[in-house]
């Protein structure tokens, strides 16, 4: 029973770590219909941001994620109106797609100019924890990252079903000009998606930091798998990318204890292969027009 | 006499005609008392962790050569011209990089980091008729397909554990059982392979011999097949990201070896130990190099010089790999010098014959395939004691003693 159990117990917080990673990266490719090559570099600056925030002034991880994702806001808004808006809006995506990848290059230079390239973990006093659940046993770091995930997944949620801007934003997403013609100011809304999708990129940076060494060089590694559990859960809602993420943890999970850990990514991208096939708009991918 | 403007316009023309020329020759004697070392290596991408010591080590004993005068080559004195390129970590773009400094005529080049860059380049410079010294690149691949061309500070992979493997054999309480965990890339499967016959020729079986792919997000897997069957040793053979993964998760989990465990990368990195805190204490790890070492060259002096020089040159942040690249520079120019000729093809005779006595690295010796002889220049071991690196062979030699049989995570202070 154990070598169910414990598999699935991993792969579950893992996937946890996986959703927030890529639910930014689900509502900016649902709202504005823009492949942001920048997620990966957005999710290493919030982890940075929160290795900064412990090395230099002691700050627990989780306390640090309202700054880290306040700060990304700010920036993720800025992003958006003065570089991303002056590209977007024609018929071709190439000009967002080499805007948002030179961008993520130039980031990730920085990043290895300011902290090197060595790989850095956020080490909280509850880094090295764990509990056992009978026979399972579960990394507290980890536990966190889960519980962490599932609130803000949850908070996401509730604003975009809930409230007046959530409604908005989904409008927007489905009709944009007929959002124009109801007085929605559009590209306040394209900012403010860009601004909560860094905000949640901050978020998961934190737990991925918490959870996983990293390095800048990871930027593209985790572009890819935002990617990939898009694809899996679909496309601009919460449960999409909750169930991609943890679809992704499950599998790379039980193909290391099953079929052998080397073949965890050849797995990972035969799913993605299978479902671009089978179900192109992913098992929740029908919210946004970017899967329509 | 008479100047008309046609003989002044003449005049300049002439000058201006024979400028050019001049500071051509002049440039040509400039060329011709230097020697141009090329090569890439990774400071952005995978690899650039430990890459950017490489470039360091390079740099630094060239500026030291160059600034005593240079190296002496057939009674004539020549500086060293580095010229090294960021690869990022990328084979093709690094075989490129060394391709276009052949065809602008460069024959002596030196090695990236990594064996999956380092084997295409050795393809390009082996063709090329040049000579590549190296430390980067470890897996028997480089050594088994017949090249000529390329000398490793290091022996190749499969070689790299003989001299650890006598030292575990040698404790008590004897280790009887090993359990390896490997990355799926060329050099850590050849680093296994050659382990777990080092091991076994010590007296210590392989229980368990687990893969990871190179990009590791989880572990627990192989560390509940571990739990469930410990081994007296366990062997942790990933890049250092990796290996921070795998300790963390080990700690977290209460996965422990019985008498030791033993992490090819990672706690020689001060970031490594500082990340796992006092949990780092008992790891063992091998090193090549370390600062309190009784070696020393005539370019640096005690080996103790050459951490000095670094750290002024590029801060605190130091790993020993910046001492082996070095010495890649410091065997050019003893071979050089013995060759007394700058042609790479009496270059590779001579660096085939080498041995020099002791360097800033030690004694280097290469065996008939290239690679460094394991006889003479067998990776050491150390320990982390106290959050620093304790160097436990050759025990003649070395002060600290092993804590072992090592206690639980849970219990290291």
């Amino acid at each position: 029973m154990t070598s169910i159990l414990q598999p699935t117990a991993d792969g579950l917080m893992l996937g946890g770590v996986f959703a927030l990673s890529a639910i930014g990266f689900s509502l900016i490719y649902g709202v504005l219909h823009v492949v942001n090559l920048t997620h990966g570099v957005t999710i290493l600056l919030g982890a940075y941001l929160s290795f900064s925030l412990a090395e230099e002034f002691g700050l627990d991880p989780i306390v640090a994620i309202p700054i880290v994702m306040a700060i990304l806001f700010v920036v993720g808004y800025a992003y958006q109106r003065f570089l991303i808006q002056r590209v977007h809006g024609g018929r071709s995506v190439f000009p967002t797609l080499l805007l948002t990848f030179a961008v993520a290059l130039i980031v990730k230079n920085l990043l290895i100019v300011h902290y090197s390239s060595s790989a850095k973990v956020i080490t909280p006093r509850y880094a090295f924890d764990s509990l056992s659940l009978g026979p399972v046993h579960v990394d507290v770091v980890r536990l966190a990252a889960l519980a962490i995930s599932l609130v803000l997944l949850l908070a996401l949620t509730i604003v975009l079903k809930r409230t007046s801007f959530g409604r908005i934003m989904r409008a927007t997403a489905q009709e944009e000009i007929g959002a124009r013609l109801c007085g929605v100011n559009v590209r306040h809304v394209y900012a403010l998606t860009f601004a909560i999708s860094a905000a949640f990129a901050a978020a998961a940076g934190t737990v991925l930091g918490i959870a996983l060494p990293f390095s800048p060089e990871q930027e593209g590694i985790w572009t890819c798998y935002a990617f990939i559990v898009v694809v899996l859960g679909g496309v601009g809602s919460p449960a999409g990318a909750l169930v991609g993420g943890c679809l992704l943890g499950l599998i790379t999970t039980f193909s290391a204890a099953y079929i052998g850990a080397p073949f965890s990514n050849a797995l990972m991208f035969l799913m993605l292969v299978v479902m671009l096939v089978a179900r192109p708009n992913g098992i929740f991918g029908d919210a946004f027009k970017g899967s329509r | 006499m008479t100047t008309t403007r046609r003989a002044v316009v003449n005049g300049i023309s002439a000058a201006a005609l024979a400028a050019p020329a001049a500071l051509s020759s002049r440039s040509a004697r400039a060329q011709a008392s230097s020697i141009v070392i090329a090569g890439s290596v990774p400071l952005t991408g995978g690899q650039a962790g430990t890459g950017r010591f490489f470039n360091n080590g390079y740099k630094l004993a060239v500026d030291r050569i160059n600034q005593m005068g240079g190296v002496d080559v057939g009674g004539k004195k020549y500086t060293f011209d580095l010229k090294l390129f960021d690869d990022a970590s990328d084979p093709a773009r690094a075989r490129t990089l060394i391709q276009r400094q052949v065809d602008d005529g460069v024959r002596l080049f030196l090695g990236s980091y990594g064996s999956n860059i380092v084997l295409p380049t050795v393809a390009v410079v082996e063709r090329a008729g040049g000579v590549m010294v190296q430390a980067g690149g470890g897996a028997d691949a480089i050594y088994t397909q017949g090249y000529k061309s390329v000398f490793n500070i290091n022996p190749r992979a499969s070689l790299q554990f003989i001299s650890i493997a006598k030292y575990f054999g040698s404790l008590t309480p004897k280790i009887k059982t090993l359990t390896v965990i490997t990355a799926n890339n060329s050099f850590s499967k050849a680093y296994s392979e050659g382990a777990i016959a080092a091991c076994k020729a010590a007296g210590i079986d392989l229980l368990e011999h687990h893969q990871l792919p190179e990009q590791v997000t989880d572990s627990s897997s192989v560390l509940t097949a571990i739990r469930g069957n410990q081994p007296d040793l366990l062997l942790v053979n990933v890049n250092e990201q990796n290996s921070m993964l795998i300790a963390r998760q080990m700690i977290a989990s209460g996965t422990n070896a019985k008498l030791l465990e033993y992490f090819a990368l990672g706690p020689q990195l001060s970031d490594y130990r500082k990340a796992l805190g006092r949990y780092a204490n008992g790891m063992t790890c091998g090193i090549n190099w370390d600062q309190n070492n009784s070696f020393q060259d005539k370019y640096f002096g005690p080996a103790s010089n050459f951490l000095d020089a670094h750290r002024k040159a590029f801060g605190d942040d130091f790993s020993w790999e910046a001492a082996i690249a070095a010495t890649c520079i410091i065997v050019y120019a003893e071979a050089l010098t013995r060759a007394g000729s700058l042609d790479p093809l009496a270059l590779r005779e001579t660096l085939r014959e080498i041995s020099i006595p002791e360097t800033l690295y030690g004694a280097v010796k290469f065996t008939k395939d290239g690679d460094g002889d394991p006889n003479v220049m067998g990776t050491k071991v150390f320990q982390v004691q106290n959050g620093e690196i304790a160097v436990l062979i050759p025990e003649d030699k070395v002060k600290a003693k092993i804590n072992y049989p090592i206690v639980p995570w849970r219990e290291r202070s």
